[in-house]
């Protein structure tokens, strides 16, 4: 069976990328009500995180970044 | 001002603890004011690429291929998942799970370098086998090797000062209370994913 290797970058993308969004969002949800300058940043910061991880799985799914050809 | 009469002298000699505890939010005000004097560098070049994008006609310039999406996003997710679990390692640091720390503050550590390692062989296949296009890629490939090259830099400060973390946590050098140098480098290490997210979105997706 042959297997392309852009297959594999796509799926390991899209795999751990739900991977990822999950566990930072679910951080960002323990960590909502926490308090304080360091807590605040921390938050923005995951969510920003979880926004990286939609954009690779969305990459990875070819919904994003295709381009028609000569484009 | 109890910072002020600590430094100054006056009033009794606190425990080191205690002058360290006072000090940490002047500490982290500082450190912060850094990333943002790092945001404004990275966003100088950003705007820049995007200038010259909108000037110019099609992009990338004709004869340059598109950079490989598939690849872009897997590295991606080995730096995004790294964030994760430098977030979990100090999570871990805060209820007092030392081995969980240290595993999860490893786990960055590899990542980081697969992430390094991931943009090193792109960076070998752009140059070595698509050298005949990126060769002359005139203003494209100075945008995307500075930015890249300026990201990537950062990644490899951050992994080798995740490293004297690991190493000072090892020897026993943070405590309960006094931890600031892994929230500075929990900090720093989101604020390179961070990063990582603008310049994937600008290079690999629109």
């Amino acid at each position: 069976m042959h297997v392309e290797w852009a297959t594999l970058e796509r799926t390991g993308a899209i795999v751990a990328g739900i991977v990822v969004a999950v566990v930072a969002f679910y951080a960002l949800y323990k960590d909502w009500t926490a308090q304080g300058i360091e807590n605040q940043v921390f938050k923005l910061m995951l969510l920003l995180l979880g926004v990286g991880a939609l954009l690779a799985i969305l990459a990875g799914a070819g919904v994003l970044g295709t381009f028609p050809k000569g484009a | 001002m109890a910072v002020a009469s600590v430094t100054q002298g006056f009033g009794p000699e606190p425990p080191a603890d205690a002058l360290y505890l006072e000090t940490r939010e002047l500490r982290l005000q500082g450190f912060l004011l850094f990333l943002v004097s790092d945001c404004v560098l990275f966003s100088s070049f950003i705007f820049a690429y995007l200038y010259l994008r909108n000037s110019g006609q099609g992009w990338p310039p004709p004869g340059i291929p598109r950079l490989d999406v598939a690849f872009a996003a897997w590295n991606s997710v080995l730096l995004f998942g790294s964030g994760a679990t430098m977030h979990y390692a100090l999570e871990n640091w805060k209820h007092g799970n030392f081995m969980k720390y240290m595993w999860m503050l490893i786990f960055t550590i590899v990542l980081g370098i697969g992430f390094l390692g991931g943009q090193a062989y792109e960076y070998t296949h752009l140059i070595l086998v698509d050298h005949a296009s990126w060769g002359g890629s005139g203003i494209f490939g100075a945008s995307f090797f500075t930015l890249t090259g300026m990201h990537g830099f950062h990644v490899f400060v951050g992994v080798c000062y995740l490293t004297v973390l690991l190493l000072q946590s090892a020897a026993g050098v943070y405590t309960g209370q006094k931890y600031f140098g892994i929230t500075a480098g929990t900090l720093y290490w989101h604020f390179v994913d961070v990063i990582w997210v603008v310049l994937f979105s600008i290079f690999y997706l629109i």
